[in-house]
């Protein structure tokens, strides 16, 4: 996976908006689950921050696949190349 | 009665109308009954007292801050279907709610409080041994639950945000000897019920009276490691839901029999028995020629939480919901579902298995009057006519 550091740090600053939490706490290997603000419903409200900040489409795939930071930043460069 | 007809902007969504028009029974104390039409664009509210314009723009408003909020997004859930037996033949077309009153099998105590006669009784405990045996087959532990829950405990699940519409509460009178003699001499109901006490009569709330089964178990689980790393469970009880204006016959009971079977344990343990449970059911089902389908579903969340819970759950396959055929409204009704939690209560209750990582709970769960009410829905109140296995169970 070669993934530039500026995407990085751009998924790193959506789910910290969308979560509500210092970017310090968003790891580059963060995954659902792994803080209490990215649970089901802080799960949602990343969604919808991607949706907004990268014009992604909410699906039931991208719901269950952009799970993590890692998988977010593989599915928006992937994105980016198809585009 | 009088009516208020309010245009939605933007039109509700085919696929929301069900969803937006069960919330309309919160949005105000005057609606008595609520329809949107098929083009989710009209909404007719019939309303207990004359419509002013000051009525009109409160009502108004508070029903497009619903839809807004209910309906803005673009997502759409997927709804897969995993069983389908809709095709199945159904002998009866008739409503059964109308007979069974009048047979005296159904007594209507109040909105969604019904007795139950030995016809439908009977036909509850078939289907309750029907689960039963199906937790026979798990080798589930039998557990016995409470009926009123402890405030505290709906609160650290966060159901107070999730479903505020539908909660019961449970109080007392105040331990104070005036008050209570006050009560016991002036209290009495009105022409519609309601007990003529004022609020500061009773103590505060502390108890609710229980909404699910299952939460029983994980609160007895809270806080400590599970023994063993995993466990199956079952229990039977009353369960309560306010749905409003929404409670009629025996679709939706304030008060009704919920009947489950729980997993607690890792993901792979969870998820596996949901799956061999829904297998053991499809086959219950062929039995007594159930015609029903299974499908993705949600829960009903309030409006608030309704979007972002809705899509999460769809998405993840969180709910399987059994509905079975209304032949004669051409429509549906949830007996039961398949549910996976994943960790939210191991996180929520701090359950633990023994790499100290949270648990994972899920639940088979079925409506007892419910799953009565669609089988007579089916077949009629003709035992003769009944599927031979439930013959069988009646001596017949």
């Amino acid at each position: 996976m070669n993934i530039n550091v500026s995407l990085i740090e751009q998924v790193q600053a959506t789910l910290a908006e969308a979560l509500q939490t210092p970017i310090e706490t968003i790891t580059p290997e963060l995954e659902l689950g792994d803080l209490p603000q990215w649970d089901s419903m802080g799960h949602m409200e990343v969604m919808m921050m991607l949706e907004q900040k990268f014009d992604i489409e909410i699906n039931n795939e991208t719901i269950t696949a952009l799970v993590s930071v890692p998988a977010i930043c593989d599915y928006l460069t992937k994105k980016e190349k198809t585009s | 009665m009088n009516t208020l007809e309010i245009i939605s902007q933007p039109p509700i969504p085919e696929h929301l109308i069900g969803e937006v028009q069960s919330k309309l029974a919160y949005v105000d104390e005057v609606i008595c009954k609520a329809q949107i039409s098929k083009d989710g664009q009209k909404i007719i509210l019939e309303v207990n007292r004359p419509v002013d314009e000051l009525l009109r723009q409160r009502v108004e408003e508070k029903i497009q801050r619903v839809v807004t909020t209910m309906t803005q997004g673009s997502f759409r859930p997927k709804v897969q279907v995993l069983e389908d037996n809709m095709s199945a033949p159904t002998l009866n077309t008739n409503d059964p709610m109308p007979e069974l009153m009048q047979r005296g099998e159904l007594h209507c105590e109040a909105d969604g409080i019904f007795t139950l006669g030995p016809l439908v009784t009977r036909l509850v405990e078939f289907f309750e041994d029907n689960f039963i045996a199906l937790a026979a087959t798990f080798d589930a532990q039998p557990y016995r639950f409470p009926v009123l829950i402890p405030a505290r405990y709906l609160e650290r699940v966060n159901y107070f945000k999730a479903f505020p519409h539908s909660l019961t509460f449970a109080t007392h009178l105040r331990e104070d000897l005036d008050a209570i003699d006050h009560f016991a001499q002036s209290a009495c109901c009105d022409e519609h019920g309601d007990l003529n006490q004022l609020p500061e009569s009773f103590a505060k709330i502390q108890a609710l009276l229980s909404p699910a089964v299952c939460y029983h178990l994980y609160f007895a689980l809270a806080d400590k490691p599970l023994p063993g790393g995993k466990m199956i469970a079952t229990a039977v009880g009353p369960c309560f839901r306010y749905e409003s204006i929404n409670l009629t016959s025996l679709e939706r009971l304030w008060n009704f029999t919920m009947w489950e079977l729980i997993f607690v344990g890792e993901k792979d343990f969870v998820l596996e028995n949901r799956e061999a449970s829904r297998k053991y059911m499809a086959k219950a089902f062929e039995d007594i020629g159930l015609a029903y389908r299974v499908e993705t579903a949600n829960d009903p969340f309030f409006v608030g939480e309704f979007r972002k819970q809705a899509a999460f759950q769809s998405a993840f396959q969180l709910k399987y919901e059994i509905r079975a055929n209304l032949p004669f409204k051409n429509s549906t009704l949830a007996v039961g579902s398949y549910n996976y939690h994943q960790d939210f209560f191991g996180r929520h209750l701090n359950i633990t298995l023994p790499d100290g990582s949270p648990v994972h709970t899920g639940c088979t769960a079925f409506g007892l009057e419910r799953m009565a009410y669609a089988f007579l829905s089916q077949y009629g109140l003709d035992i003769q006519k009944w599927p031979q296995t439930v013959k069988d169970y009646f001596g017949e």
